[in-house]
């Protein structure tokens, strides 16, 4: 039979060993690189087929809402773009230019094919642009 | 009214840099008069606080648009009420509201405990003054809620849709009661650490105020997940984003904190422990309002991002350095009075649910920066989901669980293996015969499985103290009714405990079944066609339009059949608000949601078509109802707790026990 105290060392020592193991499992299975589209690019090949998280603005005019089949869009950093299809539920404030956030794999046919969309508002969110487009009527 | 906003916010602050000096200095010379002039300080800080917010609010209200926040917040086809919670919807609204209520708490304590405690109060006092030096220089001189534009736009920008909710009118305000309430328990700790007066009085006031700022967190929890329930409309209630994990990691540790304290009550062990445990918890909170409020870790609703991140930063280095300091400090007057005895004791079962806790709130951490941490280190950012803190969340859930059905039948010190089959035989019974009934029903999921056999067992641990407590008045002639509900008022922190955990339960047992047992199903339907769903028929019967001031409404129109009956019509929307100020978002998906105590039926108009076509999606989420009874049931059970006791003298009735190796008899302090 154990000593008192040494039980309670071995007990903490379970209790701790326990969770360090969940927290490095987790992390080890549900890590996910969060890139941008150049980054994305940049690892073309390697990055085939990985899971991985990509950021980028909504190139306008590319949104094709159908129904009966995926969402496709493109997203841009700017210089490149990426197509991107999606199934699931579309954020309300999905829109052209604004900042997608979609986690996926990107196939070997050059498409992003995302699981997850996330979309978020520009980033200019307490700017005072809009307003002065209100200035301009108002005189 | 708006420069008598600003004015007051300027001399709020000097004030409370009054109090801050006043208090300390009062203290340290046994000059009352100046510690008394620091509290009356600190009401006038309340009153002056309470002045700027309602100019805030009158400017909010008229819609002047010379305001800055003003202007960028609301617009002119907000009705009142969401242009009162504009308050907390933008940056320098919301922390003026962190200012308002720390004043408020301070205002009471102030004049709760004017009398009492002299030499720890100016300290405590001199402790809440730093905090709202800091948070009122912000937005004195950096966020003024006042500041002015160079013009003044014909119309604002308007409220984001998405926030015009009713629980987005309370939600926030909650969670900010709580957030800020954590400082209260704090400063107690500080007080105590800066004043020399460790003994007992720190470690009731702090409990206390714990349990407030604890109360307030969970619950604002709640209505933030209800929130994004009704109205996120993806289906679920919580995401492991930022800015929920934000709120969730303080209110881990106070929980940690609430029930370590009473070891420390009862007798006199885990000093230093709960000394760290309260400054880990207002270190949180604090951290938590940074990552809300400066928008360092993306998040999907993080409302604001500016650039008071790095002052935020400097604060919080400054709380844990100093409060650390004192800590190491004073580190040999917080002395044990007791030790452990045996590993089957109720205060070893408190230990592991500390630990339990506080490695919870570590997993939650960690993943809430680990964007942050890995850039820094390897370079690339890397994110770790829902999955992460569902795979290390749950299992230390469980076993949390577990203990809470132990800790409260466990006998102090050492329990004897007679003790535990009394005590746990029928709980344990109850447990296994709740695994049979369910695999007899077809239950396979191993996970539920345990959560509800260890919900079963709390439950049966929890009324057996009820019964037999019950039962023992009773025998004194009191009836049942009557019994019981003395037994409740006259124990009130015990079985107001015991009520929080069955509304914990009943939360357990809700977000088991509504996280294992999904059933989910999108079609695209014409008119009079319809889609099965677990026993549910839905009947898409056309599209319809309306129209409001605000906004153009598209309704799905579907009838629900229960095994062949019509039971409901349902009406899903899809909205495009009017209003053009509001560019980020002016679509607005509404849900239809169909609520039982069984399930709820959650159907989303995803997308409808030219030729009149609708695609639903549709839901069934077992027993998200008991999530929110269990808030409110643990609602009861805090205020129970909480509850003032009608006389003094019990307060201080509560025994400790301080047992030698060779007198083992009980001694009351």
């Amino acid at each position: 039979m154990l000593k008192g105290k040494l039980k309670f060392i071995v007990a903490i020592a379970v209790i701790a060993l326990t969770v360090s193991y969940l927290v490095y499992g987790g992390v080890r299975d549900t890590m996910v690189y969060y890139l941008t589209v150049e980054e994305l690019m940049a690892q073309v090949p390697a990055v085939y087929d990985t899971k991985v998280r990509v950021s980028g603005t909504v190139v306008p005019g590319t949104i094709i809402k159908d129904t009966n089949s995926a969402l496709k869009f493109q997203i841009t950093d700017g210089t490149q773009n990426i197509d991107v299809t999606y199934e699931g539920i579309i954020p309300d404030i999905f829109a052209d230019d604004v900042e997608a956030v979609v986690e996926g794999v990107y196939a070997k046919n050059d498409v992003f094919e995302a699981d997850t969309l996330l979309a978020k508002c520009p980033t200019k969110y307490e700017s005072t642009d809009s307003l002065y487009e209100n200035k301009e009527t108002s005189d | 009214m708006v420069e008598t906003g600003s004015i007051s916010i300027f001399l709020a602050f000097i004030i409370s840099i009054y109090v801050l000096v006043a208090s300390i200095y009062g203290a340290r010379t046994r000059k009352w008069d100046f510690v008394r002039s620091a509290e009356n300080g600190a009401i006038a800080v309340f009153v002056l606080l309470v002045i700027a917010t309602i100019a805030l609010v009158h400017s909010l209200i008229n819609l002047d648009f010379s305001l800055k926040y003003v202007a960028l917040n609301t617009s002119t086809d907000l009705a009142t009420i969401y242009r009162i919670t504009s308050l907390w919807a933008g940056q320098a609204g919301s922390l003026l509201l962190w200012c308002l209520v720390l004043s408020v708490y301070t205002a009471i304590v102030v004049l709760q405990s004017r009398n009492k405690d002299r030499q720890l109060m100016p300290y405590v006092l001199a402790t809440l003054a730093t905090v709202s030096i800091f948070f009122i220089f912000v937005i004195a001189f950096i966020e003024s809620p006042f500041e002015k534009l160079p013009f003044i736009p014909k119309e604002g920008r308007g409220l984001n849709p998405i926030l015009q909710n009713a629980y987005m009118a309370i939600h926030p305000l909650t969670l900010y009661v709580g957030y800020v309430g954590v400082t209260v328990p704090f400063a107690f700790g500080m007080g105590a650490l800066l004043s020399g007066k460790l003994g007992d009085e720190w470690i009731r006031y702090s409990r206390k105020w714990a349990l407030v700022a604890w109360t307030f967190l969970g619950i604002g929890l709640l209505l933030g997940a209800r929130w994004a329930y009704l109205e996120l409309g993806w289906g679920g209630y919580w995401a492991w984003d930022p800015v929920e994990n934000a709120a969730f990691m303080p209110w881990l540790a106070a929980t940690a904190f609430i029930h370590s304290v009473m070891i420390q009550e009862k007798r006199g062990m885990l000093k230093k422990w709960n000394m760290s445990l309260i400054i880990l918890t207002f270190f949180l909170a604090i951290f938590g309002t940074f990552i809300t409020r400066s928008g360092i870790i993306s998040s999907v609703h993080s409302f604001a991002q500016s650039d008071i991140g790095p002052l935020f930063l400097g604060f919080i280095a400054f709380i844990l350095l100093f409060s650390f300091g004192m800590f190491l400090y004073r580190i040999n007057d917080l002395e044990t009075e007791n030790s452990f005895e045996s590993i089957l004791s109720r205060e070893s079962a408190f230990i592991f649910n500390n630990l339990l806790f506080l490695g919870a709130a570590f997993a939650v951490f960690l993943g809430t920066i680990f964007p942050i941490l890995s850039e820094a280190v390897t370079g690339s950012k890397i994110l770790v989901g829902s999955p992460y803190f569902n795979r290390v969340n749950v299992p230390i859930a469980l076993v949390l669980i577990f203990l809470m059905g132990v800790g409260p039948l466990i006998s102090w010190r050492k329990a004897s293996f007679k003790n535990l089959v009394k005590n746990f035989l029928i709980p344990i019974l109850l447990g296994i015969l709740t695994v049979i009934v369910l695999l007899a029903l077809g239950m396979k999921d191993v996970k539920a499985l345990i959560a509800f056999a260890l919900c079963a067992f709390v439950t049966g641990t929890v009324f057996t103290e009820f019964f037999r407590g019950t039962r023992v008045r009773m025998k004194r002639g009191e009836n049942f009714l009557m019994a019981f509900m003395r037994l409740v008022s006259r124990n009130k922190r015990r079985y107001g405990g015991y009520i929080v955990h069955i509304g914990i339960v009943l939360i357990v047992i809700g977000v088991t079944a509504s996280s294992v047992f999904v059933t989910e199903k999108q079609a695209t339907l014409n008119k009079g066609e319809s889609m099965e769903l677990r026993g549910y028929t839905l009947r898409f019967d056309g599209l319809e339009q309306y129209t409001t001031d605000a906004k153009n409404a598209t309704v799905a129109n579907l009838t629900l059949f229960e095994d062949g009956r019509e039971i409901d019509t349902i009406t899903p929307e899809k909205n495009i608000y009017k209003y053009e100020g509001n560019r980020e978002i002016n679509q607005e998906t509404e849900v239809a949601l169909r609520s039982t105590y069984k399930d709820d039926l959650y159907i989303i108009l995803s997308g409808f078509n030219e030729d009149g076509s609708a695609t639903i999606r549709a839901m069934i989420n077992p027993m998200v109802n008991w999530i929110w009874i269990g808030g409110l049931v643990l609602l009861l059970g805090a205020v129970i707790t909480i509850w003032p006791s009608g006389t003094k003298s019990r307060q201080k009735a509560f025994v400790r026990y301080t047992v030698s190796e060779k007198d083992t008899t009980v001694k009351a302090s």
